[in-house]
């Protein structure tokens, strides 16, 4: 029939999207885990005399050095530090708080659950951009602020997906007949509620963590992210801007590594929609 | 109806309050805009601080300036930059048109693309031209928007020199930004598109349509696209918010001289009045933008309301 | 070559697509200026940015004028005499000249200008300090006023050329309001006033009436272009014809220098870079610590490697144009194996952690800190970088004594005269003077401003410099080029240090 064969196709299709995803983002990681390793200087070794050496000219330098003579394979690999953690960090978060928010507002409703829907409303009016120019203004630039500023744009993300899905379960058989037979509502959050919830939470989890990667390299390139003295893909991208033109290799891996990190990223996300969601809209 | 168009509009009222407030506190504990206004002299004394403070009327208390503010508002008047002192409404008249313009050249751009994308996708599901649309929409989601930006500079403006390398001065100026945002954009909407078209194709009514004899790109044109459009519609309210932040961004790249622009440069100089408008009056738009949606839905649909 | 590599490159994915590169064009005798910032006001009160000053001077004149060979010439006054005991100044004003408005320029011109200046309207801005030492004018007849002074001030000659001292038509002000002035300016200058857009830049046309000589362009465009990339890119593409510095990073000279299209002009500036010691506390209260990291740092290598030979070392904290510099002042030499010595002397602890504040925004300073950090590391230091937003570090690190053990001074002076700096660096309890009391310094300091003998004052502005070298108050670093993009097809046009340029002699092609 033409419809199995197009799912089989699509199956295929899936579990290529899993392996590139899996190989792409498992392989920075990897390199980025053992880069002290691999560049025990951190890319941070000055030598003038080598100032941009083009890339693929020697062993020493393969991706070529930047402007002040450090080495861009050991500064992309050490730099993906700060994208990652700043990633992860910031995901994690606003999933503590996020789903936090979300249970309490959904499982409690009345006062709480307007007050989060006030917050939500406020978040989303504000863009993230200029929310963070005043934030920064205010605090300095640093790794523990970008990460802060990216849980408090994004926690009510999740507050929203966990409210909305706890409405519903709430309504639903297994939780009502919990509740009958007095189970506390600390048990049935925790036992029943939140089982459920992890799937859709992973996905929004998944793909959040590719989208922050990126809102931290734009911080960084606009001068508002990390200490620019750390090596970072956004801040490499930002430094080697005058570079463009005389040194194309400054600024064009710094740039691949953010879209391929992010890429790796995103097909993970995909294929975790598609195997996690139950109701399947997208998996078709 | 009435009591939920009320109760939506006084929500949409009282978070705009709140965004003004907060933005207010918070640009205030930036910094001194005194000190800024008074770098170049070397000899800058505290009795010249205080001068230019009563000057801009930053030494009154908190709550005036903020009630100050909150007047103006009403009556559109948003003060006076502490910059040269140019009307802050003037400003933002040739700032917001700006980033508007661009905005809408971005969605054009996005739809104009998402659209035949999509359906060629919904069409083709699971052979190859859905694949390749599928696997071009996630790289367009993974490139950084300053990076795609820098690149077409390099390739459209320095290498070939076809078009402008910035700027805000006709319609060649506007096809780099417009692309850069658009492509972005595109990455969601081409999978906005494709799900909606599949649901459509299963629905009755084109069963119905396809029963009836219609060719199949009538079919697909003139029923299944309108679905599409009420959906990328309602994504638009989601997508605006989005979608300014992201021309703030590239505004920086190609020096357009919209709220983002305006916005960095009020924050280097502390410039209070233009910072805390450009946030509300961007604010307000988003605000107003999912006000309008969710009433037409709750015109079209009365289910909503009562969630 | 690499230019030609990436240029290649990118012409060979576009060979399929054909399409006639679009050649800007100009209109013959319009010139196209790129500016860094928009100054926001175009009233002489209200600012102090050089980017005002780079358009005024073709709007404005002063009494006094000082062109790019930064000698003082006679403005909008003919001549003039100072008194004896310097508390007095003569003015003889030029006649027949008119403001663009039409209404003439005279005596009650200037006076209306300095009482509007140092009077309720001078004190919403910035500039009024500059001129504080003026009491009054007094109008002697329609041609001829009198400035009487509190106090001499050996640098107000230079301060009239430029800044809050531009003359500005007084029926004009009063007619239209201050508000109107401030976005319609209206001067005696080459170019009239013609349009001012908000973040995108202004357009001026020549005023043949000019009593300088009608210009030889009839427009004048200024763009404003915050990113250096842009800035350049424009230029490449045709649509600008002059960057204006500051703009032009180090790190793109060689991509104009490789456009035959397109020259590059640099002239040494007034922008001064230096690493200032905290005095007070740490390791670095101890001069000979303070010694050893001068002597750590190759600053030769610094300035020919990454800034291109764009920039020349410094000894003490002013450029080489400035009264008071010193050619023969020697100052510490590079020697590593001497500073580890002192260092030793001195009981510092190999690993000696040390802080570097600098500038977040300053692209350049963020490399050389670098550098400066790797040559600290091979003498034993264990330096680290902490870059601040530029508000933070000049109102609260800076003046509050919360800097580190290094922090960057950076200056660019625009009366060039060594005092301008010197006296706000190194007087006791001035804004930049966090940490250091020095009675002898600072008599040297004082000693100075009354002088009216020129000769006499360079001779102490030296003493102070060879001073503060002798102390080790500061690790001197660099005085960075103007440098400027400029299209082949502008001719006559004279780079000037302090980015005034006055455009009334240039042609285009």
């Amino acid at each position: 029939m033409a419809n199995a064969t197009t799912s089989g196709r699509l199956n295929r299709f899936k579990a290529m999207e899993f392996v590139v995803g899996i190989l792409l983002f498992g392989t920075i990681c990897l390199a980025v885990l053992f880069a002290p390793l691999l560049f025990p200087d951190g890319g941070t070794k000055i030598d003038l005399a080598a100032r941009l050496t083009a890339p693929f000219q020697s062993f020493a330098h393969v991706l070529g050095t930047d402007p002040l003579g450090r080495d861009v394979l050991a500064r992309v690999v050490t730099g993906g530090k700060v994208s990652l953690v700043v990633g992860f960090a910031s995901v994690v978060g606003s999933i503590f708080v996020g789903v936090a928010m979300g249970l309490v507002a959904g499982y409690y409703r009345g006062a709480w659950d307007a007050l989060l829907m006030r917050f939500v409303d406020v978040q989303l009016a504000l863009p993230f951009i200029l929310l963070a120019i005043t934030f920064f203004a205010i605090l300095g630039g640093s790794l523990i602020n970008t990460i802060v500023l990216l849980i408090v744009s994004q926690c009510v993300q999740y507050a929203r997906l966990v409210r909305g899905s706890v409405l519903s379960l709430r309504e639903r058989e297994f939780i009502l007949s919990a509740r009958a037979i007095g189970v506390a509502d600390r048990n049935i959050i925790l036992r029943h509620l939140l089982p459920n919830l992890l799937g859709p939470v992973i996905v929004l989890a998944t793909l959040n963590f590719a989208n922050n990667i990126l809102l931290e390299s734009s911080l960084t390139f606009l001068g508002l992210g990390v200490d620019p003295t750390i090596p970072s893909w956004g801040g490499m991208l930002a430094d080697a801007r005058t570079y463009l033109q005389t040194a194309w290799w400054v600024s064009v891996f710094p740039g691949l590594a953010i879209l391929l990190t992010v890429l790796g990223l995103n097909l993970l996300g995909d294929w975790l929609r598609d195997s996690l969601d139950p109701t399947g809209r997208t998996s078709r | 109806m009435i009591g939920f168009l009320t109760k939506r509009i006084l929500q949409a009222i009282f978070t705009v309050l709140v965004v003004t407030l907060v933005v207010a506190f918070a640009i205030r504990l930036t910094g001194d805009p005194a000190l800024i206004s008074a770098q170049g002299g070397g000899t800058v004394t505290e009795a010249d601080l205080q001068r230019i403070r009563v000057a801009l009327g930053v030494d009154r208390p908190f709550y005036v300036q903020y009630f100050g503010f909150l007047k103006g508002l009403l009556t559109l008047d948003f003060g006076r930059s502490f910059v040269g002192g140019t009307p802050v409404s003037q400003l933002i008249g040739t700032a917001l048109p700006a980033t508007l313009t661009l905005a809408f050249a971005s969605l054009f751009v996005s739809i104009v693309l998402s659209i035949p994308l999509g359906v060629k996708a919904a069409t083709t599901r699971g052979k190859w031209p859905d694949q390749a649309i599928r696997i071009f929409s996630l790289i367009g989601l993974s490139f950084p928007n300053f990076w795609l930006a820098t690149m077409l500079v390099l390739l459209f403006a320095i290498a070939l020199q076809w078009l402008p390398p910035s700027g805000y001065d006709g319609f060649s100026s506007y096809i780099m930004p417009a692309v850069t945002m658009g492509l972005i954009l595109t990455a969601t909407n081409v999978r906005l598109v494709r799900t909606t078209m599949l649901d459509t194709l299963r629905s009755q009514y084109v069963m119905v349509a396809r029963a009836k004899g219609l060719s199949e790109t009538k079919v697909l044109y003139k029923h299944a696209l309108r679905n599409c459009a009420i959906v990328l519609l309602t994504f638009l309210g989601v997508q605006f918010g989005g979608l300014l932040g992201g021309i703030v961004v590239v505004e920086r790249v190609f020096n357009w001289p919209g709220m983002g622009t305006l916005a960095f440069d009020a924050v280097a100089a502390r410039d209070y009045p233009v910072l805390q408008s450009v946030i509300t009056v961007l604010s307000a738009l988003i605000i107003g933008v999912n006000l309008l949606i969710d009433l037409a839905y709750g015109l079209i649909d009365p289910r909503i309301r009562t969630q | 070559m690499e230019l030609k590599f990436t240029r290649s490159l990118l012409g060979a994915l576009a060979l399929s697509t054909a399409l006639i590169a679009a050649s800007p064009s100009l209109a013959a005798g319009k010139l196209t200026v790129s500016l860094s910032q928009d100054p926001g006001s175009w009233d002489p009160v209200d600012t102090f940015l050089v980017a005002w000053a780079t358009v005024a001077t073709n709007i404005f004149d002063g009494l006094t004028y000082r062109g790019p060979d930064l000698k003082l010439v006679p403005g909008l006054a003919e001549s003039w005499q100072v008194s004896e005991d310097g508390k007095k100044i003569t003015f003889k004003l030029r006649q027949n000249v008119k403001f663009h408005d039409g209404e003439p320029f005279n005596a009650d011109a200037v006076k209306f200008t300095f009482d509007r200046l140092l009077g309720d309207e001078g004190s919403k801005g910035p500039q009024k300090s500059n001129y504080a030492a003026i009491e009054k004018v007094e109008v002697v007849d329609p041609s001829t006023v009198d400035f009487i002074l509190k106090s001499p001030d050996p640098v107000l000659l230079t301060k009239l050329a430029g800044y809050g001292a531009m003359i500005v038509p007084p029926n004009y002000i009063k007619e239209k309001g201050e508000d109107y002035f401030n976005t319609h300016p209206v001067g005696t200058g080459a170019f009239k006033f013609i349009s001012y857009e908000p973040k995108i830049g202004v357009k001026l046309e020549a005023n043949p009436d000019y009593w300088g000589g009608a210009p030889k362009i009839s427009e004048l465009d200024y763009k404003f272009i915050t990113e250096p990339a842009t800035a350049v890119a424009e230029l490449q593409a045709g649509r600008v014809d002059i960057v204006v510095p500051p703009i032009i990073p180090i790190s793109m000279v060689p991509t104009i220098k490789g456009d035959s299209r397109l020259e590059l002009m640099s002239v040494p500036g007034p922008t001064v870079d230096a690493l200032r010691f905290n005095t007070r506390d740490g390791i670095t209260a101890d001069v000979r610590v303070r010694k050893a990291i001068i002597m750590a740092v190759d600053r030769k290598t610094i300035v020919d490697a990454i800034l291109a030979g764009q920039a020349s070392e410094i000894v003490s904290f002013q450029s080489s144009l400035s009264l008071g510099y010193d050619p023969d002042l020697k100052g510490l030499p590079f020697d590593p194996e001497g500073a580890k010595k002192l260092l030793a002397e001195a009981g510092v602890k190999p690993g000696a952690p040390l802080q570097i504040d600098i500038r977040g925004n300053d692209a350049t300073m963020n490399e050389v800190a670098q550098a400066v950090s790797s040559y600290l590391q091979a003498v034993g230091l264990n330096p680290t970088i902490k870059p601040y937003e530029l508000n933070v570090l000049l109102n609260d690190i800076i003046p509050q004594g919360k800097t580190g053990a290094l922090f960057q001074q950076k200056w660019g002076g625009w009366t060039f005269d060594y005092d301008n700096t010197a006296y706000s660096m190194y007087h006791s309890g001035e804004k930049w003077n966090p940490y250091e009391k020095d009675a002898e310094l600072d008599k040297l300091l004082e000693s100075q401003r009354p002088m009216t003998d020129a000769a006499e004052r360079e001779k102490v502005l030296k003493q102070i410099a060879a001073y503060v070298n002798d102390k080790a108050l500061e690790l001197p670093l660099y005085n960075s080029n103007a440098i400027y993009g400029v299209n082949k097809r502008v001719k006559n046009f004279t780079p000037a240090p302090d980015n005034r340029i006055k455009l009334n002699e240039v042609t285009v092609d």
